[in-house]
């Protein structure tokens, strides 16, 4: 290679890409006819198309320099040797096999035919059964063991029966008083105090509070009552001789005192 | 204490098909004993009475025979719950193929089946079953219990062979009971 300074002689040589420019070695083709600098000038801006250009005889032109120039100048060599390569390396990727191109994306979605005419068949058996078993009925499943409340008899006890009895007691109760306040307490409780009073034989309603009592007494014992008696624990009824309310110990009562009351949560 | 008393008491309180095994367990029988009482009993209630036993979803259950449906129908009100026949489409492909994707159902189907299928599970006639080991992991779905409840079935096995099912051909493979229904 020539030392920098012979480069800076030579500059009507020196290419625009900076390299020395190749000895004019004449290529004749049907593609192509002139220089090798122009072929590989053309080559890299893609307007040659490479492949209808024969590269041996411009190979064989490259030794018939070699032979004549006696390796005169052997950057002008190197120069030419350097665009052979390059063609040659492009030419080799142009012969490379290409392959196939993608397919367009639209044609690769191509849905697939509907394949639900198959089970025709199948849908009439399922109607056929639907409408069968619509005419079966089975136990509900809201049906299951709930608890509920049994039956409760009031004899011949009526709703006025019980407003009377209640004002009787509210009449004879103490006016409330500071003194007479006393800590709440819950229905649980009252009704275990009641259920305690009412023994086994008929009592008057009035024999059983425990005198004296305030008006708050009074609507206690008597919620604990009613309550006493929905839950079947209590009994009642009116003697008609002196139209007296009368309560008994249910004979299932005295049952569940142990046992959570339903509903206490009201006295509370 | 007589096994078929006993097994009829059973299936009188329960509210759902009750498996011969659970039968056994319950009155301390064998599941053979349990099973030759169910058939006794289910002889016994054809011949007389308004119930009769019913095998389906995997268990036995007491119900009323089809001859009453309409009385109990005018006593009490039942909603009609009829399957459109998208509804029936999908569950009829859902039956045979579970489980699978929406997006194979919409395959099978050529329409989008969203609504249908939330429609059948809001009825409880479909269930997720799981999730396909697949690219965004989506539901797998199948037929539930309520679906062999609603259509009288015991099992998928008793559904018609696809095979040999012909577009205009008759109904294949009904269950028994089905069939002898056809007949009367």
């Amino acid at each position: 290679m020539a030392p920098r300074h012979e480069l800076a002689d030579r500059k009507e040589r020196i290419s625009a890409l900076g390299v020395i420019s190749p000895p004019p070695i004449h290529v004749q083709s049907p593609n192509f006819d002139g220089s090798l600098a122009t072929l590989f000038t053309f080559v890299r801006d893609h307007k040659v198309d490479l492949l209808g250009v024969p590269l041996f005889p411009i190979c064989e032109a490259y030794f018939a320099y070699l032979i004549q120039s006696e390796l005169k100048d052997l950057d002008e060599a190197a120069a030419a040797l350097s665009a052979l390569a390059y063609l040659l390396e492009r030419k080799a990727w142009l012969l490379l096999p290409v392959p196939d191109p993608e397919p367009e994306y639209e044609e690769s979605m191509e849905l697939p035919e509907p394949t639900s005419h198959e089970y025709q068949s199948a849908i009439r058996a399922l109607q056929l059964w639907h409408e069968e078993r619509s005419n079966l009925f089975f136990r509900s499943p809201d049906a299951g063991p709930d608890l509920y409340e049994l039956p409760y008899t009031l004899a011949n006890v009526n709703p006025a029966d019980l407003a009377r009895a209640f004002e009787r007691i509210l009449r004879k109760a103490k006016p409330e008083t500071a003194d007479h306040i006393k800590p709440r307490k819950s229905l649980q409780e009252q009704m275990k105090a009641v259920l305690e009073a009412i023994g086994d034989d008929w009592t008057s309603l009035e024999n059983l509070i425990v005198q004296p009592y305030t008006r708050s007494d009074a609507v206690y014992w008597f919620l604990a009552l009613l309550e006493l008696i929905r839950l079947g624990q209590v009994v009642a009824r009116v003697i008609e001789e002196n139209v007296e309310f009368c309560l008994a110990a249910s004979p299932t009562g005295r049952l569940a005192l142990s046992h959570p009351v339903p509903n206490q949560e009201r006295g509370d | 204490m007589n096994a078929v008393d006993g097994v009829e008491a059973l299936l009188f309180v329960a509210d759902s098909p009750s498996t011969a095994e659970s039968l056994a367990l319950a009155l301390e029988l064998t599941v053979g004993q349990v099973e030759q009482a169910i058939e006794v009993l289910t002889k016994r209630m054809k011949s007389k009475g308004p119930l009769h036993v019913v095998q389906l979803a995997g268990g036995y259950q007491l119900a009323t025979k089809p001859e009453y449906g309409q009385v109990i129908s005018n006593f009490l009100k039942p909603a009609r719950q009829r399957l459109s026949r998208s509804l029936m489409e999908v569950l009829a492909i859902v039956a045979y193929k579970q489980p699978l994707t929406i997006a194979e159902i919409d395959a099978i189907r050529g329409v989008q089946s969203d609504y249908s299928i939330k429609a059948l599970l809001e009825r409880r006639l479909l269930q997720e079953v799981g999730r396909k080991q697949t690219p965004g992991r989506p539901v797998l779905y199948g037929t539930s219990q309520q679906f062999l409840h609603q259509f009288k079935l015991n099992d998928l096995s008793q559904l018609p062979d696809l095979e040999v099912a012909e577009p205009e051909s008759s109904l294949l493979s009904l269950p028994a009971e089905a069939e002898s229904h056809l007949d009367e």
